[in-house]
């Protein structure tokens, strides 16, 4: 059976030119950076030369982007690494209501640890409004952090606006900037951004890989001790395969990213107009316009996102659903709900994300399939009656 | 295990399930159970003669294993004397399924439960058992707590300037027909606009029923606004289910009391 893949916000396929260009780093250089010798040193150029190229990607100073495991840690370094380090000015932490998971249960654990999360509402579309930020400022605020854009409902947030606010307070400002990364042009000294997670995979580069990008004068505590890479606030042996295709993917994705995001904006506006013209009672998730190129999410009155994720699988398309039964938890999608929609309406959405190698032969399948397992399902539903 | 990792017999009922749709006349019954703001409710219809169950149907909104479970319910019951069908319980359903993911054991089996319920909607019709007494339903009578802080800054007893409520996220409870209409004309001006009651359902006459379907209104039955909250302005309803006796949170701008 023919295989669609429209699913690349869960993961991408690596770039076959990053993985050409990895390829000789395990093999021939596979040296550790820590080594004084000749094979070491082909190692540490290469880790510099990445490090250089990341910098180069989000208009930062090499020195100010630490390498790690991946976007989870960087957030990890940046809530839990941040508010430890500045615990003595305060413990009060903003974030916002549809952040990525990861940043949720962190600041769970910070409040186990005697920190205090504020929660700032979006609106119907997923968006933060900066005024609402600022009635949740307090002097012992030390740290804010919204998401660039929705991993889910790919929503883009007013990031510079936000950023001068927390500027303006004296109060660090974090970005997980994974969901936008590749799609949207991100330039933290214009942003006034003082940490930012990234993933590598996002850009189409390896897993096992992410950065935290840390300004100058600002300070975390390290989460893993050990040898003392990363100038002591990430040890471990530094990946150095990930790391040449991290940056070969930034290259790739700073060289292409216009043509890219055109052509997918061309995939997502036809999936969103047909969809929205040919299924009565069927909804846009996010926002109109303010939206990443890659997104496209929805909701379909009177059915359940996991029967419709099973019967896309039936036709080899691979999607994705906020619904609670497709969730390890049972809970609905955290970030629907916070745009106001009741626990049904969020049980059956349909996310669908185009990438780099989407074709329109494949849009137009999945544009065939979605009206005809939407009717399915309604035949079987005591919810929809038919208007 | 994963959540959707389902036996071939689950996905054969998800994809050719049996006995879809509804049944009528003297001889039928039905149950409901289930709700859909937890995500599943299903309904089994099923036709007696001679006290044996001789067809069941189903309609069920819900996951892959909450439709091949109604639909595996209604195949096993069919013959089955009104005695034998109620002691089918759901570890019977999942096991002539071949086994259900554990996580899904409870929330998406639910077929057999209504079953029962539809088996005691038969005897209670047919004079065989004793209605149930029906709990009273009742207009919310309890006051919202922190509600006096938000006057003005999101909660208003009625919609005065339509306009004020441009692209906003409204929320009316239902006190009755003019609480219909006040919502129904907020459609105008956003597309998101919720009727709530604490009710089964919104009781007004056949024509502006009619128009309230026909509106883009959405409406939460068995809901009851507990708490307004919010950070110098309404934010959140705190919403008790009245019957699953859950809470949850309701994202809003704005509250209508029509009180």
């Amino acid at each position: 059976m023919r295989s669609i893949y429209m699913d690349y916000q869960s993961a991408k396929p690596v770039d076959p030119r990053v993985v050409e260009k990895m390829s000789p780093y395990f093999t021939e250089h596979f040296g550790n950076p820590s080594a004084l010798h000749h094979v070491g040193d082909v190692a540490t150029e290469a880790l510099e030369r990445g490090r250089e190229t990341i910098a180069g990607f989000i208009n930062a100073d090499p020195d100010e982007i630490i390498f790690t495991s991946g976007a989870t840690e960087s957030n990890n370094m940046a809530l839990i690494g941040y508010a430890l380090r500045n615990k003595r000015k305060g413990n009060h932490i903003i974030i916002s209501e549809i952040e990525h998971i990861s940043i949720h249960n962190i600041a769970k654990y910070l409040t186990s640890i005697g920190f205090e999360i504020s929660k700032v509402p979006v609106d119907q579309y997923g968006r933060v409004n900066p005024a609402k930020i600022e009635r949740r400022i307090r002097d012992d605020t030390i740290l804010i952090s919204v998401g660039h854009a929705s991993n889910e409902i790919g929503t883009i947030q007013r990031i510079q606006e936000i950023g001068e606010l927390a500027e303006a307070r004296g109060i660090a400002f974090h970005t997980d900037a994974v969901a936008a990364e590749g799609l949207v042009g991100i330039d933290v000294r214009r942003d006034r951004i003082n940490l930012m997670s990234l993933s590598s995979n996002d850009i189409y580069g390896p897993r096992g890989l992410g950065v935290l990008y840390m300004q100058k004068r600002y300070r975390v505590n390290p989460i893993i001790i050990g040898g003392g890479q990363e100038r002591g606030l990430r040890s471990g042996s530094e990946n150095i395969p990930a790391i040449v295709g991290m940056s070969a993917a930034a290259e790739i994705a700073q060289r292409e990213m216009k043509d890219e995001t055109k052509r997918m904006m061309g995939h997502r506006d036809q999936l969103i107009e047909e969809i929205l013209n040919t299924v009565p009672d069927s909804h846009l998730n996010g926002h109109p316009t303010e939206r990443l190129a890659s997104n496209a999410h929805f909701r379909f009155d009177g059915i359940e996102g996991e029967a419709i994720l099973l019967s896309f699988k039936d036709r080899g398309i691979a999607v994705s659903t906020g619904s609670a039964c497709s969730s390890k938890t049972l809970e609905p999608s955290h970030t629907l709900i916070a745009t106001g929609l009741i626990h049904e309406e969020a049980h059956g959405s349909l996310q669908l994300t185009v990438g780099r190698f989407t074709t329109k032969d494949e849009v137009e399948e999945v544009l065939e399939a979605v009206p005809e397992i939407v009717t399915r399902l309604r035949e079987l539903s005591p919810l929809y009656k038919s208007r | 295990m994963k959540s959707t990792k389902y036996s071939d017999k689950v996905l054969d009922h998800f994809r050719n399930p049996r006995n879809v749709g509804s049944l009528e006349g003297e001889d039928v019954a039905s149950g409901r159970v289930g709700n859909p703001v937890c995500g599943d409710l299903m309904e089994v219809y099923i036709k007696v003669e001679d006290g044996r169950i001789v067809d069941a149907k189903f309609q069920t909104f819900g996951c892959g294993s909450a439709i091949a479970t109604s639909s595996m319910t209604t195949e096993m019951v069919k013959g089955m004397t009104l005695e034998e069908a109620m002691k089918v319980t759901r570890a019977d359903v999942a096991e002539e399924l071949d086994g259900l993911p554990p996580i899904k054991m409870h929330c998406s089996n639910l077929a057999a439960d209504a079953l029962h319920e539809a088996i005691k909607n038969y005897m209670i019709e047919h004079g065989l058992a004793m209605e149930e007494d029906e709990e009273q339903t009742q207009i919310q009578t309890t006051e919202i707590k922190g509600k006096e802080e938000f006057i003005g800054k999101g909660i208003s007893e009625r919609a005065t300037n339509f306009d004020d409520f441009r692209d906003l996220r409204v929320v009316v409870m239902f006190t009755g027909e003019e609480s219909v209409e006040t919502a129904i004309k907020l459609t105008e001006y956003t597309n998101r606009v919720v009727l709530i009651t604490p009710k089964r359902k919104i009781a007004v006459s056949d024509e502006l029923n009619r128009r309230l379907n026909d509106s883009s209104v959405k409406v939460i039955t068995e809901g009851e606004i507990l708490e307004a909250k919010g950070e110098g302005e309404l934010e959140k309803l705190i919403v008790h289910n009245l019957d699953e006796d859950t809470t949850y949170e309701l994202f809003v701008d704005a509250l209508v009391t029509m009180e």
